[in-house]
């Protein structure tokens, strides 16, 4: 691996989107919409209406007696109202799969432009003609999509934070959010799922001739495992902490066996011939 | 050392490159010139590394550019004919990420040769307003970056004004010289591989037609040879000397011999009867013996 040149590469692919307001504005403005404006209207939605919502929510309140003993199902047993536990389950349950698609979103939008970009602007011939391995090239393009949809994710989870817990400070009076499944969501799902979605439209970008092409493709291969995905996890929130970081070591494993399938089919001769003119 | 043998290379059922050999030695400039479409490019490339020949072997400097590409990649500067440069950054940008990925370690290498190419002033505008000629020249700079021994240059001065045509010539001259780095270059413009190119490969359809110095390829290609005459002679008629001879202008001249080796005995007689005050070869230049050799092969 070419540490020198995946710096250089994955640099030079982040200052391309944080260059471009059109680029960048759309993947700060939706997280910030998920992680600032939507925990102060579910708070604010939850405190003015009182019953009505205890009421619409009933489904999901008898639902959780029924679960199986978990942290979470003690911690709801010892709230004192049905608006705590609606607001509880709202943010430490509900809303987790906020936090996935944030980055596979962010991740998609970035890695499906890795190599088609390239070849539209036509700067891959001078990459290919570079004296870096294939390896460090696709290292640099997963990277430089990687980066940015964590950080963004990251940065969201901690305004998310802080809005739900001073936006129900008045109705809890102590830090409720996040509950400790959070940890396994945040520094082991998230960022499984992300690179799932990145090595899938990385090796999809390799294939397409255009980014249209590739957003389709992309689209319909990878949006539909990570929405299996997404649910999958968001169920497994309810179980305990230890099952929680064994998926997400498990996601990790796939994401591993999936990075030795595309690394052993990256031939810098094919992609030169199929997408150079 | 450059070794080309044999090499094949077909896109579908269209042969690129067909049984090509050729070689360049160290030190040497090389002219690979024919039509378009002909396979330079694609030659290009596989010495490169980055195009698989189907048959036959290549050599770069000890290197087999299939096998040990980055090896191979690492010791050559290469110019493409569209220099792929990312518009969105300045020249020096440009420059300074090539630098890293060519691992050069001089931190002042990207200014200094963004200065040596005339870009100095530009140095801060984005590469995508920069106009043919300032794209080539980075390109150029490009290529240099990490001082390779051989430059492959495909159309170096397409898109260059007078000024950079001669710049980017005495460039390679220099280099050449100084540095004894080997040069392929291919080129439609032919005066100007002239000036520059001790040999030529001359390829049409993926193969070779011919191989050598001009004096080389014009005696193993032979034509007419046409002689053009400053002189203050009054040609009479369309015959002097038995040689057939057309009057260009008041005291321009020019006569039509079977070889050059019947120029000494025109221009003794000539300077007998009138003052002869310069001579021009026209039949033996890299122009009329390359039209000699593809006559016909490109309306076919």
């Amino acid at each position: 691996m070419n540490r020198r040149a995946v710096i250089a590469i994955t640099r030079k692919d982040i200052r391309s989107i944080t260059a471009n307001i059109q680029v960048w504005l759309p993947m700060v403005m939706i997280p910030i919409f998920f992680s600032v404006l939507l925990p102060i209207i579910v708070v604010f939605a939850a405190r003015a209406s009182k019953g009505d919502i205890v009421s619409d929510m009933q489904i999901i309140l008898d639902m959780l007696e029924k679960l199986p003993e978990s942290s979470l199902k003690r911690i709801m047993g010892s709230l004192r109202t049905d608006q705590q536990r609606i607001v509880y389950i709202m943010f430490n349950y509900l809303m987790s799969p906020f936090f996935l698609i944030i980055p596979v979103m962010i991740a998609s939008t970035v890695s499906i432009d890795s190599f088609v970009g390239e070849k539209e602007r036509g700067t891959l011939e001078g990459l290919l003609l570079a004296p870096v391995n294939m390896l460090s090239i696709f290292a640099a393009k997963v990277l430089a999509a990687f980066l940015p949809a964590i950080g963004v994710s990251l940065v969201s989870f901690v305004l998310f934070a802080i809005c739900a817990n001073v936006s129900a400070w008045p109705l809890f009076g102590r830090v409720f959010f996040p509950h400790i499944n959070w940890a396994p969501l945040v520094l082991l799902v998230m960022p499984a799922v992300s690179l799932f979605a990145i090595l899938i439209n990385v090796f999809i970008s390799t294939r397409v001739s255009t980014f249209q092409a590739g957003y389709q493709l992309g689209g319909i291969l990878v949006l539909p495992l990570v929405a299996v995905m997404i649910g999958q996890f968001t169920g497994f929130m309810l179980l305990d902490t230890g099952i929680l970081f064994a998926v997400g070591v498990i996601l990790m494993i796939i994401d591993y066996a999936l990075l030795r399938i595309i690394v052993k089919r990256l031939d810098r001769a094919w992609l030169f011939e199929s997408q150079v003119r | 050392m450059i070794q080309v043998d044999n090499i094949t290379k077909r896109y579908g059922e269209q042969p690129a490159v067909n049984r090509l050999s050729f070689q360049v030695a160290d030190g040497e400039i090389l002219g690979l010139i024919g039509p378009n479409g002909a396979g330079k490019t694609t030659t290009i490339r596989i010495l490169c590394g980055v195009v698989k020949p189907d048959a036959g072997k290549v050599r770069v400097a000890g290197y087999d550019p299939g096998e040990q590409g980055d090896e191979v990649r690492s010791g050559i500067g290469v110019l493409t004919e569209t220099a792929a440069l990312y518009p969105n950054f300045s020249g020096i940008e440009n420059l300074r990420f090539f630098a890293e990925l060519y691992g050069v370690d001089d931190p002042g290498r990207p200014d200094e040769l963004i200065e040596e190419f005339g870009l100095g002033e530009h140095k801060n505008r984005k590469a995508g307003t920069y106009s043919t000629g300032m794209k080539k020249r980075l390109g150029l700079a490009k290529a240099l970056l990490h001082k390779p021994s051989i430059l492959l240059l495909d159309e170096p001065t397409s898109g260059l004004d007078p000024a950079g045509i001669a710049m980017v010539l005495e460039e390679i001259e220099r280099l050449n010289t100084e540095r004894g780095v080997t040069v392929v270059l291919c080129s439609h413009v032919l005066h100007q591989l002239e000036t520059v190119c001790r040999r030529y490969v001359i390829i049409d359809r993926g193969q070779v037609l011919a191989q050598g110095t001009v004096r080389e390829l014009a005696k193993s290609h032979p034509g007419p040879c046409v002689v053009e005459v400053d002189t203050d002679y009054d040609l009479d008629g369309d015959v002097y000397c038995g040689v057939p001879a057309t009057r260009l202008s008041t005291g321009h001249t020019r006569f039509i011999l079977s070889s050059r080796d019947e120029v000494p005995r025109l221009i003794r007689e000539l300077s007998q009867n009138a003052s002869v005050y310069s001579v021009v070869l026209k039949g033996e230049d890299l122009q009329s013996v390359y039209f000699r050799l593809t006559e016909g092969t490109q309306d076919e």
